[in-house]
């Protein structure tokens, strides 16, 4: 079943383009990474699927039900941690906390007390007294403490340093073991990369791809480094598979897709001093598609 | 019930400082009046030797000093005025108060409606409105009793002050419109103060100009106080236009809002 489906949502914002045409869907019990540079349009989707903006054309469902039409009523089962985190100034910990609670039918309040121990927050501060790092875990409570079926991080390690990101990634595991989906936006790669199953990308706010981490690493690019005894001769690979050549001295550098063994042959007869073949990092990938989209 | 008593809880204090100072103006005008009680015939005197135009842009036209509550009446034009303000304020604030201090992503991501969180609001500020009108019904009418050496007409003097109510009610209506019309706010006094000065202005012309039409745009007209200890009654048919507008403007604020995109932070 699919938490999420999103078909073919757009947003202008007057003139200004937020996202086209955007559609993939997260299945139950996935983390699903989505990702893309800033200003790609992963908080505008974010954000039609929380209903507080209103898509300018196609539609988005959770749980089966239309976002807009039964907003109110969808987001009792989503926690959501935005990427930048605001709380009334004045108030405690434990009373935003409380707030947040008292929106929720049957909540674990203890679940306060027991989140705030792991991620080693005051609840008795007043939330102007708090970090950067200590708000960003206020609502990494807030949005976990009613045991959400459906789980959005937009963009959510900011501001924790890494021993909290840790701690944080296992909460998140621990959450997604006990059923939730996750929908995790990020413009760093690493993290998707440990975390997520399946991928969207998005860039000038419409979507790239969707692909499987695993695919996407494993089956498709091979990243070749080659050190040369000599002088090198670039055109020897200009065949169709290989990109991002670059030539740093006595190095070559490029990723390949297709079929291995025409590789194999184009290398007969090099004199190397070296040779390394990696699975290429998401990073690397990444700056692939981008590249490809936008040539000409 | 959550929504309201968070929005009573953080008003608390802007509440109880407003309720202050709209006590104060009047007892600063009210404190006048022991000291000047006894010349206020040879005031009225003076204010009457005036041209008619010059009296009537003064607002001393209709003026009669000689008893306590036509004194009062001068005092509560100021109160009616800073409590405009403070209506005002409270309307624009209430609803852009969240995306003013980047709570919206905090609130609407909860398991309710908009129309809920607006309803919620509005009640807050009513409730507040309410709270006000009674501290100030109460300290007038202890002050009132207390300096005015015969009896008065207390039909008169509710009211007079109970027309805070009505224009706050309208301001606060307004002011809540107006935070949802406007794409976004930044700061809240400079448009509240603006716009009740603005009416104001509308009003203190009026008082020179008479005019009927001119009558029907500003909310201190529609409580004219020297129109009220005239008639003994509110105007009927002012009563319904204030009806109509509030009406519209809380409709309208209802409207507006459930369609309108949160910006992101």
């Amino acid at each position: 079943m699919n938490v999420i489906e999103i078909n073919q949502l757009t947003k202008y914002y007057g003139k200004h383009r937020g996202i086209e045409n955007v559609s993939f869907s997260v299945e139950e019990g996935e983390i699903f990474g989505f990702i893309g540079p800033n200003g790609a349009g992963k908080s505008t989707t974010i954000r039609a699927l929380l209903s507080l903006i209103h898509p300018t054309s196609g539609s988005a469902t959770i749980f089966g039900k239309d976002c807009i039409k039964y907003g109110s009523e969808i987001r009792r089962d989503i926690g959501y941690l935005p990427s930048e985190v605001f709380y009334y100034e004045h108030m405690k910990v434990r009373e935003v906390l409380n707030y947040s609670a008292s929106f929720y039918d049957n909540v674990d309040t203890s679940r306060i007390q027991s989140l705030a121990e792991v991620m080693d927050l005051d609840l008795n501060k007043r939330i102007d007294d708090l970090s950067y790092g200590n708000k960003k875990k206020v609502g990494i409570i807030q949005g976990l403490l009613h045991e959400p079926k459906l789980i959005i991080l937009d963009e959510p390690t900011g501001g924790l340093d890494p021993l909290m990101q840790q701690k944080f990634f296992e909460l998140i595991r621990t959450e997604n073991q006990n059923g939730a989906t996750v929908l995790f936006s990020s413009h760093i790669l690493s993290e998707v990369q440990k975390l997520c199953g399946r991928v969207a990308i998005i860039k000038d706010g419409t979507i790239v791809r969707v692909e499987n981490i695993r695919d996407m690493q494993k089956h498709n690019y091979k990243k070749f480094t080659l050190d040369y005894r000599g002088v090198i001769d670039v055109h020897h690979f200009n065949l169709e598979g290989v990109t991002n050549l670059t030539v740093d001295e006595s190095t070559l550098h490029f990723l390949f897709k297709g079929d291995i063994n025409r590789m194999v042959e184009r290398l007969q007869g090099q004199n190397l001093m070296n040779m390394l073949v990696e699975e290429p990092s998401l990073e690397e990938i990444f700056m692939h598609y981008y590249q490809k989209e936008d040539q000409p | 019930m959550n929504i309201l008593k968070q929005e009573l809880r953080m008003g608390r204090k802007t509440l109880v400082v407003w309720c202050i100072s709209l006590i104060g103006v009047l007892s600063l005008f009210m404190l006048l009046y022991p000291s000047i009680a006894s010349q206020l015939e040879d005031f009225q005197k003076v204010f009457e030797s005036f041209p008619i135009e010059f009296q009537q842009a003064l607002g001393v036209a209709d003026l009669e000093l000689s008893s306590i509550l036509s004194f009062y009446q001068f005092a509560l034009m100021y109160v009616l005025l800073a409590g405009a303000i403070q209506a005002m304020n409270m309307g624009v604030s209430v609803i852009s108060a969240e995306v003013r201090e980047k709570t919206g992503d905090f609130l609407f991501v909860k398991p309710v409606s908009r129309n809920r969180v607006v309803s919620m609001k509005i009640l807050a500020v009513l409730i507040q409105i309410l709270i006000t009108n009674a501290v100030v019904f109460t300290a007038s009418l202890i002050m009132v009793t207390l300096l005015s050496s015969d009896s008065y007409d207390v039909e008169l003097f509710a009211l007079d002050t109970l027309s805070l109510l009505f224009i706050q009610i309208f301001f606060a209506s307004l002011g809540l419109f107006v935070s949802v019309f406007l794409r976004r706010i930044r700061t809240v006094l400079p448009i509240s103060m603006g716009v009740v000065f603005i009416f104001y202005i509308i009003h203190l012309l009026n008082e020179t100009l008479k005019d009927e039409k001119l009558g029907l745009i500003s909310p201190f007209d529609y409580f004219n106080l020297s129109e009220i200890s005239k008639n003994m009654n509110y105007d009927s048919l002012n009563l319904l236009l204030w009806f109509v507008l509030v009406g519209v403007f809380i409709f309208l604020t209802f409207k507006l809002f459930a369609r309108k995109d949160l910006p992101s932070i």
